[in-house]
């Protein structure tokens, strides 16, 4: 049981250890034009409920998420907390309502899949399946 | 009798909208692919003023939870794709604020740049006018007061239309309202009836990177009336009529049109943030006096806090008494000009400076706490702001501590 337990949190320091190592981002995209390319900033507005000239809709992972806060420090350039805070604005102002959360990246891959049109970030060394197309990297 | 008895009905309005929150809130999750959603905002302050000679937007020497607590909530219905209904209702502990329906608009969405609203929206003023009962979404407990404060009505009944375009740098938005409001709002402390029509404006919003702009201008034909002093002035403004006193007469009318000019620059990134804005407010009735103000705020993030420091101000002047009833004549007429003087003499100034710093604790992504002083100072002979009990005895200067929950669901 000791044992087990010891392995557990072995794992669980490599598996944050990992997560740490890789904090290159990766946005990816259910779509068929698989040309499309889009800046920081682009990225930036999609996420936070802009509009672009494209038929794309962000997903996003929850607010404790690692990915998601790598996610705010190299693309959004906010703080969790301010993030909440403009969030809160948008919605009971009645303007915009923040993307739909999806736990975790495995889930949110199965979600990219079946849905098109929708976009999310991800580690950048995700296995990304062949159907989706990376619109934007940030390392 | 009477204040028990909206006591009463408030504790009513607030125990009911508690217990919609927790019939919602075992739903909530369940619906979030539902057509219907439900969300909610709520916050308790207190504070506290050091001076005993005063109040400050409500807050006096004791501490006190019931000037800005409040609940809110918020029911989102998609009809199709294009179409919703959004309603907002707010229980507030506040005397100066009357519960009930803030928001019910139907929305209808052509395309993703394009949005028209129908119904009671909040009017969107300053930046932060349709969210001031939201706290969680700002850093300050109270937002800068030598802006906020201005007279108000937090909502109208009327059409909104905003569009949206984005390049590959930045984001612009336009939006453009018209509408009314025929209410209650409170000027320098006084309860009046106001009616107002033709209540319009313009707002323009950039993106740029870190940075967001906003300009506006708002005007609308105000007209207010209620409470003994109003009927006061209304009659003597009529006798001064009869008499031939018209440029008087005039200025002591109470109702005109009143301007609004508004710009904010806004910079932040993930250390630091810097907020400015500045207003000015103009209108040509008697008692609500010509404006300026502006505030600025530099805070540091070091997550999950945040502590900032601002300075907001302000300046208030009214209109130059006419001068057509003449002086030394006739004793009657020195009467009449006393008088007629001693109503300029009486109008309350508000300006004032205030600096406040304070620290706010994200403590869940949905729970925040803060901490706040003001230091407020007013010019000598001003109200400044202040309810002020004691004239002689209040220098015009005092503390507002608070202390405050903001929550979002």
């Amino acid at each position: 049981m000791k044992a087990l337990l010891c392995l557990a949190a072995l794992m669980s320091m490599i598996a944050s250890f990992s997560v740490q190592a890789t904090d290159s981002i990766v946005v990816v995209a259910n779509t068929q034009d698989k040309s499309l390319n889009l800046n920081r900033q682009e990225v930036r507005n999609l996420f936070m409920g802009g509009v672009l000239p494209y038929e794309l809709t962000a997903v996003a992972l929850p607010p404790s998420n690692q990915t998601r806060v790598i996610f705010n420090t190299k693309v959004v350039g906010l703080t969790e907390s301010r993030i909440q805070s403009y969030w809160a604005q948008m919605r009971f102002s009645g303007r915009k309502k923040p993307p739909r959360e999806i736990n975790n990246e495995t889930l949110l891959i199965e979600y990219l899949k079946s849905h098109p049109g929708a976009v999310a970030y991800l580690p950048a060394d995700t296995d990304i399946p062949e159907q989706l197309t990376v619109l934007f990297e940030i390392r | 009798m009477i204040i028990q008895e909206k006591n009463i009905s408030r504790n009513i309005i607030i125990s009911g909208l508690i217990s919609l929150t927790l019939f919602c809130f075992s739903d909530v999750y369940a619906e979030q692919d539902d057509k219907l959603q439900f969300s909610g905002f709520a916050r308790v302050v207190m504070g506290h003023l050091d001076d005993e000679n005063a109040e400050y937007i409500g807050y006096g020497n004791a501490i006190s939870f019931d000037q800005q607590t409040l609940l809110g909530l918020q029911a989102d219905f998609q009809i199709t794709d294009s179409l919703s209904v959004t309603g907002q209702v707010i229980g507030h502990t506040g005397t100066h604020r009357e519960s009930g329906l803030e928001w019910l608009y139907l929305s209808y969405s052509p395309s993703k740049s394009l949005q028209f609203k129908i119904g009671r929206q909040r009017t969107p003023f300053f930046n932060y006018s349709d969210i001031i009962d939201v706290g969680f979404a700002y850093p300050w407990i109270t937002t800068p007061q030598q802006v906020y404060s201005s007279f108000f009505f937090s909502s109208f009944d009327g059409v909104m239309a905003s569009y949206e375009f984005a390049g590959k740098e930045f984001i612009m938005n336009f939006e453009g309202y018209w509408g009314s409001f025929d209410g209650n709002i409170y000027v320098a402390n006084d309860e009046v009836d106001a009616k107002v029509n033709d209540l319009r404006g313009i707002i323009s919003n950039l993106s740029y990177q870190n940075w967001t702009f906003r300009a506006s201008y708002h005007q609308t034909d105000a007209m207010v009336s209620g409470g003994i002093r109003l009927a006061e002035l209304s009659l003597f403004g009529a006798q001064l009529r009869q008499l031939g006193f018209t440029q008087s007469a005039d200025s002591l009318c109470l109702d005109g049109l009143s301007e609004f000019y508004q710009i904010s620059v806004n910079y932040e990134n993930l250390n630091y943030f810097i907020l400015t804005e500045f207003t000015q407010v103009t209108a040509e009735f008697l008692i609500a006096p010509k404006m300026d103000s502006y505030f600025v705020s530099a805070g540091y993030n070091f997550y999950p806090f945040t502590s900032y420091i601002s300075v907001a101000n302000n300046r208030s002047e009214y209109g130059q008494p006419a001068t057509d009833i003449p002086i030394g004549v006739a004793p009657e007429l020195d009467a009449l000009a006393f008088g007629y003087q001693a109503i300029f003499g009486q109008l309350s100034l508000d300006s004032s400076t205030a600096v406040t710093l304070g620290t706010r604790w994200d403590w869940k992504s949905n729970i925040a706490f803060k901490a706040e002083v003001t230091f407020i100072e007013g010019d000598s002979n001003d109200r400044a702001f202040f309810n002020i009990k004691d004239t002689q005895n209040f220098d015009r200067e005092a503390t507002l501590y608070q202390l405050a929950m903001e929550w979002v669901f």
